[in-house]
């Protein structure tokens, strides 16, 4: 009861701070203008900060057509990593799966859940609505070809996904009570600091903190808020002048859960997320089954414009940029923060996790991505001259009412669904990173700001949510990368070992060790 | 002076190194070792905390690795057992209320000492202890 009270009082904390800022708003609402007025003013402040981010992380490597540096830092990172590591992302691939079957599963081990509930864990975090609605985004800016080029830099972040989560195993902390403390924070800090660049890697981690804190309000919050809003409003329309009474809905659900406890809620999603996806690439497939003689002609046209200079206005760097942008916003491969997630599985083995962990681009991106592309491309909405104006989730919806008319409905709830539990898994990583600079006892504070950008990111037109969130996603693989390539040496020499143990059999599954209690002795 | 020792003696603690500084003051000022009493203040996980996630951890199997590890860690650095109260939630709070509710007459703790933004901001648990305890505080700095 007492409990319930204390989560209930700092739940009506997290309230008052909204309604603090609702009667402006409404009366913002009453001035019935588009842009001026507090929603203006909060959107104004967005476009301020993107201005000053696009300078420090986004200037062009290679004059004025050239990559941004952001970009090209991903890009090394997912080769470096899949030639150091020998393709992995191939060779491992079948281990993987056993291993998420449970095959090597462990109770002894220390950590808290199974492999299988580890990778799900980070999965609800990086299947979010960017997986209907980035991919979009990315067909409409940078043209089919994009969509290529996700699929490769999905491809080639499973490499650096492998790295990160490997050395978030390795570093982890295993706390008093027994719980898991893990992620880019401590294996900067711990890491580096084991080969005797303590310093360096104290630093990293701070930055790595920060970054992670401030970039879980864009990628993990705002972006995922303005998406569902464009995707319920779509199918809603007396709701389209009404964001501010949706972004005060959805910050009070998610309130609800990270603030009051109420778990259930989470649950919910949990389960469903699955389900929706599952409905979602059935839905994908039913389109190409009806589309199916000019399936070959759609993948033709994705891969031809991916090297076609002519195709977008930057050339074939442009969709190249746009498709490696989009893929790493959507897994989160390079950026660090689903080794948080993968640190908790129960294992003695940093390697085995992140095998698993390559799994995840895998599915997010070259599987359920890639299967948004197709519709989109397929259907030729996205080239549909009186659609110029459709982008992200609304694009979606449109590509599959050609089809289907009553889909955009499930597009609405599965988008909801989605950004719901990738809010709550971002509101995770993001108060791991704040608890390892200010404390546990401080993450409240954290709470409150999460909630408001809920908020602030479905009033707030997609442009500038999209550029904040994109910089600081993306900056966050700076100080995560650069510890990765400096730990590369010991990742290798581990899965070697690893590797050679496995083939030796040396590590056999599971049950077939209990099966055999002679082998053992 | 043994009228001036206290029969009860709360002791918060967060095992970081520095916090374990606090027994050494706390044994003093108690009539004997039975007088003290730790308390750790665990936070609630977080919902997408993947052990919450699928719930594979419980609160009571939380506090007992807690019970654990402070008696092996007080055994390994040669103290007398001290049993400790293990809560889950606000630390000020939870700390404040355990020493009202079993009437505490002291309260000794480490301030860590927040440096520049966080200090400004948020202030220490220690500080909202001493202005919320309804005993004597003890701070070491």
């Amino acid at each position: 009861m007492e409990k319930k009270l204390f989560r209930l009082k700092h739940y009506l904390y997290g309230l008052a701070l909204l309604l603090i800022v609702l009667p402006r708003v409404a009366l913002a609402q009453d001035e019935a203008a588009a842009s001026p007025g507090f929603l203006g003013s909060i959107e104004a402040g967005v476009q301020g900060i993107v201005d000053v981010l696009n300078l420090i992380f986004y200037f062009k490597v290679g004059g004025e057509n050239g990559m941004p540096f952001i970009v090209l830092w991903l890009v090394i990172g997912a080769v470096f990593f899949t030639f150091r590591l020998k393709f992995i992302n191939i060779r491992a691939f079948k281990h993987a799966i056993d291993v998420v079957r449970g095959k090597y599963d462990s109770e002894d081990d220390e950590g808290d859940v199974s492999h299988f509930q580890a990778l799900a864990a980070a999965l609800s975090g990086t299947v979010g609505i960017g997986n209907i609605a980035g991919v979009a985004i990315a067909i409409r800016l940078g043209g089919p070809g994009a969509a290529f080029w996700m699929t490769m830099a999905g491809f080639l972040g499973m490499s650096s996904k492998f790295a990160e989560c490997t050395l978030g195993q390795k570093y982890r902390v295993i706390k008093p009570d027994g719980t898991v403390g893990g992620g880019p924070m401590y294996y900067l800090a711990r890491g580096l600091s084991a080969m005797g660049m303590a310093p360096v890697g104290k630093t990293l981690a701070v930055i790595f903190a920060v970054m992670c804190a401030i970039g879980s309000l864009g990628i993990g919050n705002m972006f995922q808020a303005n998406q569902a809003f464009a995707a319920v409003s779509n199918v809603v329309p007396f709701l389209t002048g009404l964001s501010w009474l949706f972004g005060l809905v959805l910050a009070a659900i998610v309130g609800l859960v990270i603030l009051g406890g109420i778990e259930r809620i989470g649950a919910v999603a949990g389960v469903l997320v699955p389900v929706m996806a599952v409905i979602y690439a059935l839905a994908c497939f039913w389109v190409m089954l009806m589309k199916l003689p000019q399936v070959p002609s759609a993948i033709g046209t994705i891969i031809t414009t991916a090297f076609s200079p002519e195709a977008v206005a930057g050339g074939a760097i442009g969709a190249l940029v746009i498709g490696f942008q989009r893929a790493a916003f959507s897994n989160e491969a390079g950026l660090g923060s689903a080794a948080i997630a993968h640190s908790a599985a129960k294992t003695d083995e940093p390697i085995r996790e992140g095998i698993v962990a390559l799994l995840e681009p895998f599915i997010d991106t070259m599987f359920i991505c890639n299967l948004t592309a197709i519709v989109i491309v397929l259907t030729g909405v996205y080239a549909d001259p009186t659609a110029a104006d459709l982008n992200g989730a609304q694009l979606s919806a449109a590509s599959f009412e050609t089809v289907i008319s009553w889909f955009p409905y499930v597009i609405a709830v599965a988008g909801f669904l989605f950004a719901l539990s990738t809010m709550i898994s971002w509101s995770y990583y993001g108060q791991q990173a704040w608890a390892f600079l200010f404390g546990d006892g401080t993450t409240n504070i954290y709470k409150g700001i999460f909630l408001f950008c809920v908020f602030v990111g479905s009033v707030v037109n997609l442009g500038p949510v999209l550029d904040f969130s994109d910089i600081m996603a993306l900056a966050m693989s700076l100080p995560n990368l650069l510890g990765c390539f400096l730990m590369s040496g010991l990742v290798a020499r581990e899965l070697t070992s690893y590797m050679t143990r496995l083939r030796s059999g040396e590590m056999l599954p599971e049950p077939q060790v209990a099966r055999e209690p002679v082998l053992r002795r | 002076m043994s009228w001036l020792k206290r029969k009860s003696v709360l002791i918060p603690i967060d095992f970081s190194e520095l916090s374990y500084q606090a027994l050494i003051p706390a044994q003093e000022l108690a009539e004997d070792s039975s007088c003290l009493k730790l308390i750790h203040v665990l936070a609630p996980l977080h919902p997408a905390d993947p052990a919450a996630m699928w719930d594979t951890v419980s609160d009571e199997d939380r506090k007992q690795k807690v019970q654990d590890f402070t008696r092996d860690k007080l055994k390994e650095m040669g103290y007398d057992d001290i049993p400790i109260e293990v809560v889950i939630g606000d630390p000020t709070s939870k700390i404040v209320d355990y020493a009202q509710e079993k009437d505490v007459d002291l309260i000794v703790m480490l301030s860590h000492g927040r440096k520049g933004m966080s200090r400004f901001l948020i202030g220490s648990v220690a500080e909202q202890v001493v202005r919320l305890s309804h005993c004597p505080v003890l701070i070491l700095k």
